[in-house]
């Protein structure tokens, strides 16, 4: 049996609590260790008290943690075997796994670059800078300790926490009861990097005590639902990263034939299982030739278990599966259904399911199921006028705009709900460069500016 | 054959002394069922029982044929819940209810006899575990009408010398948790411990009386994690569960010089169960009742029938003593069944949990 346990400030910590990680048939993969809430408080007040490195040794640390993440044995697993569990685990595909890995580790090693990306260009990041002297902004962090409540949908998403360890906080990662193992890997390349035990904990907790986490940091990055997000979403300490609801946008004056590869890359691209895929397509026009060739492209993707090296699609237990395909079902009655209309789960016979693609046409723009999203490549295709306007493409992680209009992508810009704006159709939804904001930069809420004068 | 000794005597066994549990039930049933003892409640409450506890309640098993009545006692007039076999002037202590967690509180009599038994069982059951005799307690505990708070102070005034106690309102913190006001319900334990430490901050406190959500809270404030270590030498915990790993870690990192102990109880209890002195490292809290007044059962609530042991279940009260009686009240924690200590009645019972609503898979949308 494998344990996971918890990573605190004095190392491995096997609670007497504890939970099995089953991969997607069911099967044990792990034991995941699970800490009451004062183990949380006691850890963040020792962290609290901890000073951060110095910034050289973090920046060398982070690189040393991405070398590590991606070529050695940690926790007594080589990388290899560790992409095969997430991937059992997460019913991600295996080839998906291991993009991921690779770009986890590439984005690691260049952290301090990309977040220097977000520092104010009036502000430096060292008070003894000697612009300080006339007087200058200097880049402060906000707190001391950051906790995070992590997403189990993809390993992309521990791409993004680093920053904070960049920046001198002491980080404290709650993983995804689906799928630790990323963030446990991830935690033990950074200490064997070079963190001490104070500076990056990994901290397991049943989801009712998650809370805890919250509670004892400065500043929080929170991945859930609406729910998640309407519960946190006032408190100022608080990030949340809810639904993406990404969406595509295409105006008259375009051929969407040309542009197929890239909806059906935005839609099922690392599995479609991201808040960066596509939920809903908006045409300007007739949207019926896009649905019916969008569906005949995704309709041919194999259904295979998520090793498989052909795996393309997500698998997910097979209760789960039937729960997905119900909702969608009930969700998307009175719809025209293209593809996935009689169900979405292929029952692998081995207690999992491919959730298999899914595309709806729906007749009126501003239909509000164009805002449901699932973890699975599963779209939404709507007619658009310019009369909708901007209003049915509101909360959007990513909105690609397919267009030649300048003033239309001007005002898609300035829609404060919609995050990032791609325009032409060059890039799908799905891709994320490094160095750019994924929904802000992390360090516009981590860092504020202050004045500082010397003499 | 029903023995004719006094059902009094029988209820009131020496300190310490075990009565054979079903000639016990049999004497409370005398007792509580005789127009001369028993109370106005039970007497006319026993008209519409389709079984006569006086013949057929033989033994402590025959307890489960009695309704569940604890709902009744949302509007029974106290006055009607005394027996009478106490007489024209009874020693009340108090009137006491329940959280009120499901609706309208219930309400019980506390009278002197019943608390001073309790008191004797709670006090030894500390003298176990360790507690220091004649220390000042600080109570963070439900006072006004919560039983609890009166048990507190009767406790440090026979355990310890004074004692201090600062109020919770447990009804308006689950109010505010129902609503969804987690930040209410934080900005009141704030409230609350800044209340403990000026007590901790000026006066010799030797016993902290606490639950175990303040006790976490208090971790975050490094100054009252001083002062405890500096001052309090025993914490009693009740309320809600602590489990092992939060023990180990108060054990063995925060309060490493202190002893601790729980107790589980509740109003409609009547009292509570302390926790069994030296249990091994990992093992989850047992709490014994104080049998035969006092028994539990851990049961299917699809059909009251004991689960195996080891195993969850819903946990069953029987309070049977001469001043009060309340069989077969379901609580609403679920508990793992453990053999009860030698000569105990019934079950005892271990990692106490409320009771978890069953729910469907549901979906929630997005992707995480």
């Amino acid at each position: 049996m494998r344990y996971l346990d918890a990573l605190g400030t004095t190392g491995p910590y096997r609670a007497r609590k504890r939970t099995t990680v089953p991969d997607v048939t069911g099967e044990e993969l792990a034991e995941l260790s699970l800490v009451p809430p004062v183990f949380v408080q006691h850890t963040l007040a020792t962290m609290r008290a901890a000073q951060p490195h110095p910034p050289e040794e973090r920046i060398t640390a982070l690189r040393r943690a991405a070398e590590l993440f991606a070529t050695s044995e940690l926790d007594g697993r080589p990388l290899r075997d560790h992409e095969e569990t997430v991937s059992r685990a997460g019913g991600i595909p295996v080839s998906v796994v291991r993009a991921a890995s690779t770009a986890l580790a590439t984005r690691l090693s260049e952290v301090h670059h990309s977040v220097r990306n977000a520092l104010p260009r009036g502000a430096v990041d060292d008070w003894l800078d000697p612009r300080t002297r006339r007087g200058s902004g200097v880049w402060a962090r906000r707190g001391e300790v950051f906790t995070v409540h992590s997403a189990g949908n993809h390993p992309g998403t521990h791409s993004i926490w680093p920053e904070a360890l960049a920046l001198g906080y002491r980080v404290a990662v709650r993983p995804s009861r689906r799928e630790p193992f990323t963030a446990h890997r991830l935690v033990t390349a950074l200490r064997a990097a070079g963190f001490a035990e104070d500076q990056v904990t990994l901290l397991p907790t049943p989801q009712e005590q998650s809370e805890a986490l919250v509670r004892g940091s400065d500043l929080s990055l929170v991945y859930g639902g609406d729910e998640v997000v309407r519960g946190y979403g006032n408190e100022p300490h608080v990030r949340t990263q809810g639904p993406g609801r990404s969406k595509i946008l295409i105006t008259a004056e375009q051929d969407w034939r040309e542009h197929l590869d890239m909806i059906v890359d935005s839609v099922s691209g690392h599995g479609g299982t991201g808040c960066v895929n596509t939920t809903s397509i908006f045409v300007e026009g007739d949207p019926t030739g896009l649905a019916s060739a969008l569906a005949e492209r995704l309709a041919a993707f194999p259904s295979l278990p998520p090793t498989d090296e052909k795996a393309v699609l997500p698998v997910q237990p097979l209760a789960r599966a039937r729960a997905i395909e119900t909702h969608l079902t009930r969700t998307a009655e009175g719809a025209g259904s293209w593809l996935g209309g009689t169900g979405v789960a292929e029952d692998l016979g081995d207690g999992s399911a491919v959730l298999r693609p899914a595309v709806h046409q729906l007749d009126e723009p501003k239909d509000s199921r164009a805002g449901v999203e699932l973890p699975f490549p599963c779209a939404w295709i709507l007619p658009w006028d310019r009369d909708a306007g901007t209003t049915p493409l509101r909360d959007s992680l990513v909105l690609a705009a397919i267009t030649t209009d300048e003033r239309l992508v001007s005002r898609l810009l300035a829609e404060p709900s919609i995050g990032n704006v791609y325009v032409g159709g060059g890039h799908p939804t799905c891709l994320k460069e490094q160095g750019l904001p994924h929904d802000g930069y992390l360090a516009e809420f981590l860092m504020r500016s202050k004045s500082v004068i010397r003499h | 054959m029903i023995t004719q000794t006094d059902p009094a005597r029988v209820l009131e066994p020496p300190d310490g002394g075990q009565p054979d549990p079903d000639e016990f039930v049999r004497a409370a049933m005398r007792w509580h069922f005789s127009p001369e003892t028993g109370s106005p409640y039970w007497l006319e409450r026993a008209r519409t029982l389709d079984f006569d506890p006086l013949t057929d309640i033989r033994t402590h098993a025959d307890l489960v044929h009695f309704p569940n009545v604890a709902a009744e006692l949302r509007d029974v007039r106290v006055e009607d819940l005394i027996p009478r076999g106490y007489g024209a002037h009874p020693d009340v202590v108090g009137v006491f209810e329940s959280g009120g967690t499901t609706g309208a509180p219930k309400r019980v009599v506390l009278l002197r006899d019943w608390m001073e038994r309790m008191l004797t069982t709670s006090n030894a059951n500390l003298d176990a575990h360790g507690f220091p005799r004649g220390a000042n307690w600080l109570g963070v505990v439900p006072t006004g009408p919560h039983i609890v708070g009166e048990f507190f102070r009767r406790s440090a005034a026979t355990h310890g010398t004074h004692g201090f106690s600062v109020d919770l309102d447990p009804r308006w913190v689950k109010k505010l948790l129902t609503r969804a006001e987690t930040n209410n319900a934080g900005a009141y334990a704030e409230h609350v411990l800044d209340q403990v430490e000026f007590v901790l901050r000026s006066q010799d406190v030797g016993v902290l009386n606490i639950t175990p959500s303040l006790m976490e809270r208090a971790v975050q404030r490094e100054p009252l994690v001083g002062l405890i270590n500096e001052k309090v030498r025993a914490i009693r915990w009740g309320g809600t569960e602590l489990d092992p790993d939060s023990r180990h870690l108060y054990r063995t990192e925060i309060f490493p010089d202190t002893v601790m102990c729980g107790n589980y109880g509740s109003t409609m209890i009547l009292g509570m169960a302390g926790e069994r002195p030296g249990l091994p490292e990992d093992s989850p809290c047992v709490f014994d009742p104080p049998s035969p007044h006092v028994t539990f059962s851990v049961v299917d609530p699809t059909d009251l029938r004991p689960v195996p042991r080891g195993e969850r279940g819903q946990v069953l009260v029987h309070h049977v003593s001469k001043s009060f009686l309340l069989p077969n009240n379901l609580e609403r924690d679920s508990a793992l069944r453990i053999e009860p200590p030698e000569g105990g009645v019934g079950d005892s019972v271990a990692d106490i949990r409320p009771l978890e609503t069953f729910e469907n898979e549901t979906v929630v949308e997005g992707v995480y």
